[in-house]
């Protein structure tokens, strides 16, 4: 595990620094355009001073050494603050969207999947499919645009944003809390139905194959009701591929959704690594990235042992490798 | 085995049953009009090809087929006091799971597969004990295991919690059998139930099924292509051909006295290559025809030697008498209705 997360940390940072340029080449690009002249001393000196003028895995290697022996994850350039600190500010609000608008997504596609594979080729099974479809070709900030004006033509509040004004200067409370819930509700619909779609299909699919399983008909030969076949025998088994798609989301939740928190005005985590990339950040850029690549590795651990846990073949087999 | 089948009552009766199914095509109908019953403690085989409909109308009988099935026709089932239409118990009804397990139950072809991989196998013979006959847990646990025993199943308190990947073929075969026989069913359907098994397996698992039968006193439909095992496990054969039984008859009549050109030619070849080499036992020359927009003709003109042009082509055959016990469907008999 160790060494997968290494390997990744170097390819990450390799491909970073891979564009032409560095950040203070962005850096002067912008200030130029905005008329700031500097001579070629200034540049060196900016550059000797970040240590942009080591080769790349000079570089790699130093960041690495104060990673490892200092927790250090270097500096922010744009943010003119310790990366981990750049990071930490957002932690917590991105976790609490992800996390809720996973528990959406789960919450609204398993019933929906199950009930499609139940009455497949239904009105019902078409009418989720069709609007499952649209949600997964409609691009996300659209939909974002598109509610934010209803709800600004209906209500009269622009909800742009997790926080209003208010809750900016005073902070939130328990008494602004019920406003902040509100806000979240377009972020969440957003974000989720991007995902419902294709766990709808997945587990629809699921239990469609479940449902022509010999052990299905066994279990009905012998008496059991169709509601137990249904959740007893076909999800039980329809369940491990949307544990397995776990795995990956505990990266999505350290980052949220990207494009939907620009155009939303989300203050999570998403938006920052974009910003990074752009401004060859590399630090704050490569930080990210390679906590994702952590967390990506831990996932699939927590779901091979959450598939070990519901599928006893799989227990056998990891017990086997042991 | 011996004994008169005429004076015992049927345990079932299924009477003209038909299944379509709807299809993009157009309405499949493999099973057109099959009638036979079966009586207390005997053995009924099923014969015929693949894809003849023999799953089909065993199935109906349990009312496990798809939903989009649609049967027709009656399948009388004989309770203690009163006679029960299987086919008229709403699809998944309380009535018919009562039936399902408890009074007929089913072994398939194959064991690896009928079980489901994430329980073990006591847990889930032991469901339908909890079922059928006790919620008591204690008291299912000693009836599943004392089950298990009865099939074969050595160290049944250690395999009760055992998953279905750590049984071989064989003792899945067991385990499925304890689970179809736990509540004592009447009547016992068991489609294929050792094809997919080696020889030597094979025959622990019929010797277990007869002595079984005796012990329980219950009837069984077996549906089989080994003509070899019909002889060795039953009293009566029901020979099936697209989707209807063409002739049927004890076992001795239809080995020395076959009727039909059909059964003929089944017979025939099997004494042609010998007992126990299934692939080839069905090696009649031809095909059987989907069972998609049928002409009215009799299912086997095509591939019969013996057809009456202008009579098999143009009629169906019904069903005729030759005596008690023998019945045969095929103009060749039925004197009356080719002119007619
Ligand atoms: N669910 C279904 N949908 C469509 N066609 C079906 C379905 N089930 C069975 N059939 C068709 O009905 C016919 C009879 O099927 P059935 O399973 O009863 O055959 P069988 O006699 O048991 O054959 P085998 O010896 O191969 O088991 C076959 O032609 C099959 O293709
Ligand atoms: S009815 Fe005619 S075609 Fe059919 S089996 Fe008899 S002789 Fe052959
Ligand atoms: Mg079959």
């Amino acid at each position: 595990m160790i060494p997968t997360v290494l390997i990744i940390s170097f390819v990450v940072f390799f491909i970073i620094q891979l564009p032409p340029g560095d950040y203070v080449s962005s850096y002067i690009a912008k200030m130029s355009a905005e008329g700031e002249i500097f001579t070629q001393e200034m540049i060196d000196e900016m550059r000797a001073e970040y240590g942009l003028d080591r080769p790349w895995y000079i570089q790699y290697f130093y960041w690495m050494m104060d990673i490892l022996f200092h927790g250090d994850f270097g500096y922010s350039f744009s943010y003119l603050r310790p990366v981990w600190d750049v990071i930490m500010d957002r932690l917590g609000l991105t976790i609490a969207v992800s996390l809720i608008t996973m528990a959406f997504t789960y919450l609204v596609s398993l019933p929906i999947g199950i009930y499609s594979a139940n009455h497949q080729y239904s009105v019902g099974d078409y009418l989720f499919t069709f609007i499952g479809f649209l949600g997964m070709a409609a691009p996300n900030f659209l939909l974002a645009i598109i509610l934010m004006y209803a709800s600004y033509v209906w209500t009269g509040t622009p909800y742009i944003g997790l926080f209003s004004q208010e809750m900016l200067q005073n902070g939130i409370h328990l008494y602004n809390f019920g406003e902040f819930l509100k806000r979240l509700i377009i972020p969440v619909i957003v974000i989720g139905t991007s995902g419902t779609c294709g766990v709808i299909r997945t587990v629809r699919a699921q239990m469609l194959d479940e449902q022509s399983k010999q052990y299905t008909l066994t279990a009905r030969a012998k008496g059991v009701s169709e509601r137990k076949i249904t959740y007893k025998y076909c999800l039980r088994a329809a369940i491990n591929p949307v544990v397995s798609g776990l795995s990956n989301s505990l990266s999505s939740i350290f980052t949220g959704s990207t494009i939907s928190a620009i155009v939303m005005n989300l203050a999570i985590q998403g938006p920052v690594l974009y910003t990074a990339l752009k401004n060859q950040d590399m630090y704050l850029a490569g930080t990210i990235l390679l906590v994702q690549a952590v967390l990506i590795v831990i996932g699939t651990l927590l779901s091979d042992i959450a598939l070990g846990l519901l599928d006893p073949r799989i227990r056998f087999e990891q017990q086997k490798e042991d | 085995m011996d004994r008169r089948t005429e004076d015992r009552v049927p345990v079932v009766q299924v009477k003209n049953l038909t299944i379509d199914i709807p299809m993009d095509e157009g309405v499949l109908t493999p099973v057109r009009g099959v009638s036979f019953s079966i009586h207390e403690g005997e053995t009924l085989g099923l014969v015929g090809e693949s894809g003849c409909g023999k799953s089909l109308t065993s199935k109906a009988i349990l009312g496990i087929n798809d939903k989009k099935c649609r049967t027709g026709g009656e399948i009388l089932f004989s309770e203690a006091d009163h006679v029960l239409d299987l086919l008229k118990l709403k699809y998944g009804s309380e009535e018919i799971r009562k039936i399902r397990g408890e009074r007929a139950s089913m072994i398939f072809q194959e064991p690896m597969v009928a079980f489901h991989p994430m329980y073990t196998i006591g847990a889930q013979i032991n469901e339908c004990t909890r079922l059928h006959i006790t919620s008591d847990k204690v008291k299912s646990k000693e009836i599943t295991l004392d089950m298990m025993k009865r099939v074969g199943i050595a160290n049944a308190e250690k395999r009760y919690d055992q998953y279905p990947h750590e049984f071989s073929g064989g003792m899945l075969q067991r385990a499925l059998i304890a689970m179809a026989l736990v509540c004592r069913p009447a009547l016992l359907i068991a489609d294929e139930p050792t094809t997919a098994l080696d020889v030597t397996i094979q025959a622990q698992i019929l010797e277990l099924m007869k002595s079984l039968q005796k012990e329980f006193d219950m009837s069984i439909l077996f549906i089989t292509h080994d003509l070899g095992v019909v002889a060795n496990m039953c009293d009566r054969v029901a020979v099936m051909y697209l989707g209807k039984i063409v002739e049927e008859a004890s076992v001795r009549e239809i080995y020395k006295n076959p009727k039909h050109p059909y059964t003929k030619g089944l017979i025939g070849s099997v004494h042609k290559v010998g007992t126990h080499n299934q692939s080839k036992l069905f090696s009649i020359d031809g095909t059987v025809p989907l069972a998609l927009n049928l002409p009215k003709r009799c299912g086997f003109y095509e591939r019969c030697s013996s057809r009456i042009e202008g009579v098999c082509n143009r009629l169906e055959p019904g069903r005729t008498m030759l005596d008690d016990d023998h019945s045969v469907n095929c103009f060749l008999y039925d004197k009356e209705n080719i002119h007619g």
